[in-house]
């Protein structure tokens, strides 16, 4: 058995579609409310370790997806979330990996993403005076607006 | 009885690096009891500026990301891109990407020693490994014309060839800091004064490393084996593999030793790759839109592994360039690991990790201090880069 069938093994019961993009890759998407679980199963099974979190903003479809790319060896497991871009919401994952902590801090600052329980919900990477509101990696960011008088 | 509590900042001026980064600790009496990071002092927008140019534009933009490893960020983004585009790159210039890369990681490596001798107060050592890392950024301009930013990638392959008489010379650089490694090896687990900044201090269990995340040589020193050179071999890792290098100890000394260890893994697939260069093109064709997709690119950075996520749209610019640096990982575990220190290991266990803060904070607001800001438009920024470059010539 693969590194990646098992991932898929463990997350059956939260996947919602499950695709393979590229070789040695495994996409699961799964229900927001379920990342706490989904994380919790992978580090009980010492599955990988969290590389990185990355959002993608699509306007088009009213949704912000953020995607948690766990790796082991050459494998690389997605957790794909599909969150509505009016009031995107998802809980932190920090109670099962504490060095999601950057990762999360980043996501909220350039996509607006609101991480519930984040243990420092301070900026990481945007100036003091960057204005409230304003994210930068979403599609309609305007410059000029980046800056509070 | 709580006892009275201060927190003592460091930086965000070199609190490890010359790089910028702030730190609060808080204290009780010299142990640390808490720690919080505070990055963006060289926040550059790199990833929300790849959105708006073009597959070639982002190319050069990326490899300003760092002046350290810029060669393996533009490595990363090539082999992304390419995968995307279905484009297959000639083994010539794979293999004189990896050489590249290797040369790079040789600086990388020479300049930490020099940073981390420099935080233990050694400042002998600090002279000595940034005198010899010379040598290789000597190697490094005679292949490329460049010191830093090398601009050797290009999509579909290289730029530049190299022929006998320029292997000769990187064979001759290597040799040299071949020997002068085994000189460094053995100082650093022998000098009282720089084993006494070092051994024991900082000590990474290999759970801890796992379940914290460590990457690259911070992870090799506590006996994990992550090496995506040897996990995941990409462009001409497979025809020059290299030996992963690990260390048990997981304290700082360990750290110095995996790093100085891997030199001479680098130097001899320097070596192997001069002698052994497959023949043929060094570019192959690129086209100008990229089909749809996306891609997960990763290498092994001098840092432990850089991860890119690239979407493409189906247009000539990216949808999304995703950049996750090695820094990254390894800082937030530095900051669990630092509470029950002293505070004047700081420093060193800081400087341990290699951080590269330009790496992580990936658009600058320029300002004068009365003034409004002055920024420049991208148009009044390529007239003043022709006009600098007529008068050189």
């Amino acid at each position: 058995m693969t590194a990646l069938e098992q991932a898929q093994g463990l997350l059956a019961a939260w996947a919602q579609e499950t695709r393979t993009p590229e070789a040695g890759r495994l996409d699961v998407v799964i229900a927001p409310e379920k990342l706490v679980a989904a994380t919790t199963a992978l580090f009980d099974a010492r599955w990988g370790y969290l590389a990185g979190i990355t959002g993608l903003d699509a306007p088009k479809s009213g949704q912000i997806e953020v995607l948690y790319h766990f790796c082991a060896g050459a494998y690389v497991l997605t957790l794909r979330i599909a969150l509505a871009r009016e009031k995107p919401s998802i809980a932190s994952i920090c109670s099962v990996i504490p060095a999601a902590s950057m990762f999360e801090r980043e996501l909220a600052e350039m996509f607006g993403v609101a991480v519930v329980g984040t243990p420092d919900p301070s900026r990481l990477f945007l100036p003091d005076d960057w204005q409230d509101g304003v994210y930068p990696l979403r599609k309609d960011f305007a410059e000029e607006a980046s800056h509070a008088e | 009885m709580p006892s009275e509590r201060f927190v003592i900042p460091i930086g965000p001026q070199h609190p490890a690096l010359k790089e910028p980064g702030h730190f609060e600790f808080s204290v009780e009496g010299e142990r640390v009891t808490g720690a919080t990071v505070r990055l963006g002092y060289a926040h550059r927008g790199i990833e929300k500026a790849c959105e708006e140019r073009n597959w070639v534009q982002s190319l050069y933009l990326l490899e300003r990301i760092c002046g350290i490893c810029s060669h393996i960020h533009t490595t990363a983004y090539c082999l992304g891109v390419e995968r995307l585009a279905g484009v297959e790159v000639p083994p010539r210039a794979q293999a004189i990407r990896v050489l590249i890369a290797e040369l790079e990681r040789v600086h990388s490596h020479l300049l930490w020693l020099g940073v981390a001798a420099h935080e233990a107060g050694f400042d002998t050592l600090f002279m000595y490994s940034w005198r010899d890392r010379e040598t290789v950024m000597d190697v490094l301009e005679g292949l490329t014309g460049n010191r830093v930013n090398y601009s050797a990638n290009v999509l579909g392959g290289v730029k530049y060839d190299l022929d006998e008489a320029r292997a000769e010379t990187i064979r001759k650089g290597v040799d040299y800091l071949e020997a002068r490694t085994y000189y460094y090896l053995e100082l650093v687990v022998h000098d009282p004064v720089f084993v006494q900044r070092t051994r024991g201090i900082g000590t990474v269990t290999r759970e801890q490393a796992e379940w914290l995340g460590l990457v690259g040589p911070a992870a090799r020193a506590s006996n994990v084996a992550r090496d995506l050179r040897v996990e995941s071999p990409y462009a001409a890792y497979d025809l020059f593999p290299v030996q992963m290098v690990l260390e048990t100890a997981g304290d700082l000394e360990a750290r110095v030793s995996v790093r100085l260890k891997e030199l001479f893994e680098s130097y001899r697939v320097i070596r192997t790759i001069l002698d052994k260069l497959p023949t043929g093109e060094i570019k192959g064709r690129m086209p100008k839109k990229v089909r749809e997709g996306e891609t997960v690119s990763r290498v092994e950075a001098p840092r432990g592994e850089l991860f890119y996520f690239i979407k493409s749209n189906g247009t000539d610019k990216a949808e999304r360039v995703k950049v996750r640096t090695p820094t990254l990982c390894n800082l937030a575990p530095m900051m669990t690991l630092a509470i029950g220190h002293q505070l004047a290991d700081m420093p060193m266990l800081l400087a341990g990790v290699d951080p590269c803060f330009s790496c992580n904070d990936r658009s600058i607001v320029v300002r004068n201090a009365q003034e409004a800001e002055t920024r420049w438009t991208w148009e009044q920024l390529r007239r003043y880069g022709i006009e600098v470059y007529k008068c050189k010539r």
